[in-house]
């Protein structure tokens, strides 16, 4: 009887060829050739799916895939709208695994929220030799201009998305910190809603955590850091616009937060205060979660030609009269050289040992790791410091001769820019391709929201899946799946979705305006010219800035492929 | 609600309403062409361009074939009906948080349905295209969105619009003197023939078919209505306008114009209807200002250019 | 010791008028060790609103903001300030203090790297390795690069504009005091010396007439660190005393620009200066 995971561990002749490497962990089986046996978290999967053909599970996927078009929740790929590609089957993290994950991610956020304090603040880290005085200051996204400004709970960090991945020994590790405008967890929320609609009987036996809290979680932590003093804070979700990829993003958590979503052209900023132009007048805004980068948010600070931003914004947060969440500078604990200190740092600041570790990493810019490094080229992942969406990473040994080459001198020539991981096999997850059900590498982006007082994490969050055989980009824009990811083992604590009294939220807020009265001037008119509405003539410059905004969402993993 | 959203919606409504207004004027007037031999084409397409405020200035003689290309498919001229259509889509993409998707596909596919060229023997199924789709547009609208402060914006547009065209409409009853449209003509344009004859009973007099048009309490086309929907709601939009002493240009302005209508005699109405027509143009303009300084007063957005001393 | 008044005006205009914009003043001197301020302050025209924060280099920012339209904004920062030369001893740390001192704070290995404007030009770079290598003291070093600094840029306007570099100027072998602090600093910093970019302001005549009011000029010159930080004029080769003003700051110029501000109208700005300088005691 042929079932779903027959030819499971086959493999094309390409990636036979490739070099010996130690086989990665995969997720459901823990003997490939034993596609009868699935561990423990997978069982009831295991059972649900082998009493489905492929016929049956693909007809599924494609119901996915017409669900997420007719809402919406699409992406961009070369210039046409697709479906967010989702796999029918989840992950399934069994509790006590993921309790690991959770209180080292809150763990992570919790050291990254004082080290930013103190990059922007004493500095007391590099006094104390823990960190080397070159590492902050040249790093592209250290603002100077944010120094000094501190949010009124004191936290900066308010969504954090650590990626993860579990090495071949099946343990965690952080492959990168996102701690400027993490992205993704719309299509957590997205895949959760349309995997209990589309397959069902997956989840009646299984007690998965709901992730439905999120915006809930979001609204508060937002709210909580608000300046002092306001009873009712007007919180907006600021996006660059239509054009941006993150866009459905954008909307999706304004309309579960119940919020304004605004864009730069809605705001205006006068005596050190933000506010929004309504039909009510100017209101107050008192927290901004924004999904527009640092360098345009406000055109005095930063970039000038900015269309996305409103001058004098830093000065209302400096002041302390608007929040700006995620706080401006993060991006210096995004670094992937910080990174690497970032276990001695969670020792510094919160006399802790790692719950989770790194994954090994060379620092360049030290002489002896730089000449290991440069000997060991083709077996070695290298990234730019800097990068994101996984621009300049290189693996090894799928590099060209001539790529290394030109790689080992870029290497020469700026080492600080650089850091070398070895090629990690990451984990891998039944996932259905052209040849039916096969084991596919993929990362993990759990989210965390921070409100001052505790950093609750998102139970689950975005496992992303290289589709390609043997390959170790996720991006969905260049065909990277995903799927839902489910914790599952406890008692579910229904919290239930608090609702968010919406009308409370925006009413009242308006302050009283009097409206000078403005006589027309006279009623003859010069033309009978039907009149027109004011258009964007900026409009080719808001297209282009807000496509460029920056999506952390897309990274490719680095890691090796299917083993030979 | 964010002025940005308001302004849009307020400008969709607009857009709409005017070209299917436009439609209507030019369907009757174009038609009204190919029936009557006697009238100068000349004549009454450059009338026709002069009611919709876009004066031929030139000496050539003016063609139904120039008035098509002018307000039917000039994508660049604002009077123009291609106008309109891809204007309305422009405004909702700009307002893409808040239009339904259903409305946007409506609006979006208008504007890429829409010809750049309309064959001579094809303007009337042309005009009724343009009539349909709007239709479509408003009944997506009406029956899909909460009617809210955005419902309110765009009725408000529509609402004005639709009193500036009826008012058009109206003015080109006395373009060509005695061989403008009839009234039955007009009234059909309207699609108010039947309902004229349900309140009326027997073949349109001057007096009763203008009261119907100007005057009438019930029916949505007449000016009147329109005016006092406007009026509605702005009050709907902010309630604070239904008190005593509380000052607003736009209520002023339609509140005056409707006082006209409800108590001035259709007679005296009618002996100076193109000024009439033409104040009820100025009103709706100055209140689309007014409303716009009141509720949206900065659409332009700032570039912003650095300068160091 | 000298008690200057300062008066610096300067702002923008437009043909057209611009509708709104913000803007941020470095026009203020603060107290130091050899500088005390009496009083000091910033007029706007049109009125405007303002606010003031320290910047992360220590120098005093007013914001504001004009949101109506106008064709000029002028503002004047007027300043009575005490001035006198250092007593601190020269400066005597060596090469190897300096280099270990390099990993031990922010704000060293900020005034070590070069930036665009002070990048030095290679003759620069080789000038610089052969004064190291005579065996003197880095502060020594310093104020022979000066000297060499002085002696090839030929003082003059017009030649050199805001943006640019200092191996440009260094190339041209013309410029201003902007052109001839950022060629040094790039020198100095080339050695492992931190170097910074100080504005301020000079009274042009050594003998100063009591109450008299001259023209003067926004002024750049250096300061080094070889020990303690110590301030030098290549520009005129002057040590920093009872003529200089320090008002702000940085790693080169775009750090402390005097006014700096984004506008939204439909033409271009002209930008107008003038600063008057009178010793009062």
């Amino acid at each position: 009887m042929a079932t779903l995971f027959d030819g499971y561990q086959e493999r094309t002749h390409a990636t036979r060829s490739r070099r010996n490497v130690t086989s990665p962990f995969d997720e459901m089986f823990a003997d490939l050739a034993k596609t009868g046996t699935p561990r423990t978290p997978y069982a009831e999967i295991h059972r649900a799916l082998a009493q489905m053909t492929q016929e049956e599970l693909r007809g599924r996927t494609d119901a996915l895939a017409e669900s997420y078009l007719a809402q919406g929740v699409t992406f961009d790929f070369a210039g046409e709208e697709r479906p967010f590609p989702l796999d029918p089957v989840p992950r399934v993290i069994e509790q006590d695994d993921w309790a690991q994950v959770e209180h080292g991610v809150a763990q992570r956020v919790r050291a990254l929220e004082k080290f930013l304090a103190d990059v922007y603040g004493p500095q007391l880290a590099v006094a104390d030799g823990v960190i080397p005085a070159g590492l902050i200051s040249t790093s592209s996204h250290f603002h100077r201009r944010a120094a000094g400004i501190e949010s009124a709970n004191g936290v900066r960090i308010h969504v954090a998305g650590i990626d993860l991945i579990r090495d071949e020994a099946g343990a965690w590790r952080v492959l990168e910190d996102n701690v400027r405008v993490p992205s993704g967890v719309s299509y957590v929320i997205s895949n959760r809603r349309v995997m209990a609609q589309t397959l069902p009987e997956l989840f009646t036996s299984m007690s998965v955590r709901p992730v439905g809290d999120y915006p809930y979680r979001l609204l508060n932590a937002l709210r909580a850091s608000a300046p002092a003093g306001i009873d009712d804070p007007t919180v907006v979700v600021l996006t660059p616009g239509v054009y941006n990829s993150a866009y459905f993003e954008h909307t999706l958590l304004a309309r579960l937060m119940g919020v304004e979503l605004v864009e730069g052209r809605d705001l205006f900023c006068s005596a050190g205060r933000v506010w929004m132009r309504t039909t009510a007048g100017p209101t107050r805004v008192d927290v901004i979660y924004r999904r527009v980068d640092d360098e345009y948010l406000d055109p005095l600070q930063f970039r000038p030609d900015s269309v996305l931003g409103s001058p004098g914004m830093l000065l209302a947060a400096r002041l302390g009269h608007v929040t700006i969440a995620n706080a401006v500078g993060n991006g210096v604990a995004d670094d992937k050289l910080v990174y690497t200190y970032v276990p001695d740092l969670i020792r510094y600041y919160l006399h802790e040992e790692p719950i989770l570790p790194n994954v090994d990493t060379w620092r360049l810019e030290e002489p002896a790791a730089l000449e290991e490094v440069l000997d060991r080229l083709d077996e070695l992942v290298v990234k730019p410091v800097d990068g994101s969406g996984g621009k300049g990473l290189v693996v090894g040994p799928d590099a060209s001769a001539d790529e290394l080459a030109e790689l080992k001198n870029k290497l020469i020539a700026d080492p600080r820019g650089w850091i070398a991981q070895p090629v990690v096999q990451l984990a891998t997850i039944p996932t259905i391709v052209e040849d039916g059900m096969r084991p596919r590498h993929a990362d993990l982006r759990p989210f965390a929201v921070n409100d001052g007082n505790e950093v609750y994490v998102l139970p689950g969050g975005l496992t992303r899946v290289a589709l390609p055989e043997g390959s170790l980009v996720v991006n969905s824009s260049q065909g990277g799946g995903s799927k839902d990811t489910w914790v599952v083992g406890e008692r579910v604590r229904r919290s239930g979705n608090q609702p968010v009294d919406v009308a409370a939220l925006v009413a009242n807020q308006s302050a009283l305006t009097t409206h000078d009265d403005i006589e027309p001037a006279h009623l003859e008119m010069d033309s009978h010219m039907p009149e027109v509405s004011p258009r964007d003539f900026d409009g080719d410059a808001r297209t282009r800035q807000q496509i460029e905004q920056q999506q952390q969402q897309e990274r490719p993993i680095q890691s090796g492929g299917v083993p030979c | 609600m964010l002025s940005r959203i308001a302004e849009s919606l307020f400008w969709i409504g607009r857009y709409v309403e005017r070209s299917d207004g436009t439609a209507r004027i030019l369907d009757v007037h174009l038609q009204l062409l190919l029936e009557d031999p006697w009238i100068d084409e000349n004549t009454a397409c450059r009338s026709l361009l002069s009611v919709m405020g876009s004066d031929d200035e030139g000496d050539e003689p003016v063609t139904r074939g120039d008035v098509m290309n002018l307000l039917a498919v000039d994508r660049t001229h604002p009077a123009s009906i291609a106008y309109a259509i891809a204007s309305a889509r422009e405004n909702a993409r700009r307002a893409r948080e808040v239009v339904s998707t259903e409305l946007w596909e409506c609006l979006n596919t208008n504007n890429a349905r829409m010809p750049r060229k309309v064959a001579g023997d094809k303007t009337h199924e042309f005009f009724r295209w343009v009539r349909e789709r709007a239709a479509l547009a408003i009944g997506i609208v009406d029956s899909a969105t909460s009617h809210d402060e955005a419902w309110q914006f765009f009725t408000l547009g529509r609402a004005i619009e639709r009193a500036d065209m009826t008012a058009r409409l109206l003015a080109t009853r006395s373009l060509t003197e005695a061989s403008g449209p009839s009234w039955t003509t007009i009234l059909r344009s309207c699609g108010a023939y039947e309902a004229y004859l349900r309140t009326y009973r027997g073949v349109p007099s001057t007096k009763n078919a203008a009261e119907f048009l100007l005057t009438d309490r019930l029916f949505p086309r007449s000016i009147l209505y329109s005016v006092r929907r406007a009026e509605e709601c702005l009050r709907e939009i902010d309630p604070r306008l239904g008190r005593a002493g509380v000052n607003d240009a736009a209520q002023r302005l339609l509140g005056q114009i409707r006082s006209e209508f409800e108590f001035r005699p259709v007679i005296e109405l009618l002996d100076t209807l193109p000024e009439h027509m033409e104040e009820v143009q100025a009103v709706c303009s100055a209140a689309s200002d007014a409303i716009r300084q009141r509720y949206f007063p900065t659409s332009a957005v700032p570039v912003w250019i650095g300068e160091t001393s | 010791m000298s008690r200057l008044r300062v008066v610096h005006r300067t702002g923008f205009t437009y043909n057209l008028p611009a509708q709104a914009s913000y803007n941020e003043a470095r026009m203020l001197p603060a107290h130091s060790g050899d500088q005390f301020v009496l009083s000091t302050n910033l007029d706007i025209s049109p009125p405007a609103i303002q606010h003031s924060y320290i910047d992360y280099w220590g120098t005093r920012v007013s914001t504001f903001e004009v949101l109506t339209p106008h064709t000029e904004l002028s503002v004047t920062a007027t300043s009575l300030v005490e001035v006198r030369p250092s007593d601190a001893p020269t400066p005597g740390a060596s090469w190897e203090d300096l280099a270990s001192l390099a990993a031990t704070s922010v704000h060293f290995v900020e005034h070590l790297r070069p930036t665009r404007l002070t990048a030095p030009h290679e003759e620069v770079e080789r000038l610089a390795l052969a004064s190291r290598q005579t065996g003197a003291t880095p502060h020594e070093t310093a104020l022979v690069l000066a000297r060499a600094v002085h002696e090839r840029i030929e003082y003059q306007r017009g030649v050199t504009g805001v943006h640019s570099t200092g191996a440009e100027a260094w190339t041209a072998g013309k410029g201003v005091c902007q052109d001839f602090a950022h060629v040094l600093i790039g020198a100095l910093r080339s050695l492992g010396i931190p170097a910074r970019y100080v504005s301020g302001y000079l009274h042009p005549k050594p003998n100063a007439q009591i109450g008299e009011t001259v023209t003067g000029e926004s002024h750049a010159w250096v300061e080094w660190y070889a020990g303690d930080w110590f301030g030098y004029d290549p520009t005129n080769m002057l040590e920093i005393g009872e003529r200089h003003v320090l008002v702000a700051r940085g790693r080169d110029y775009t750090d402390v620009s005097p006014l700096r501000g984004v506008y939204a109208g439909p033409s271009a700005s002209s930008i107008f200066v003038r600063v008057e300088i009178t010793r009062e005691a």
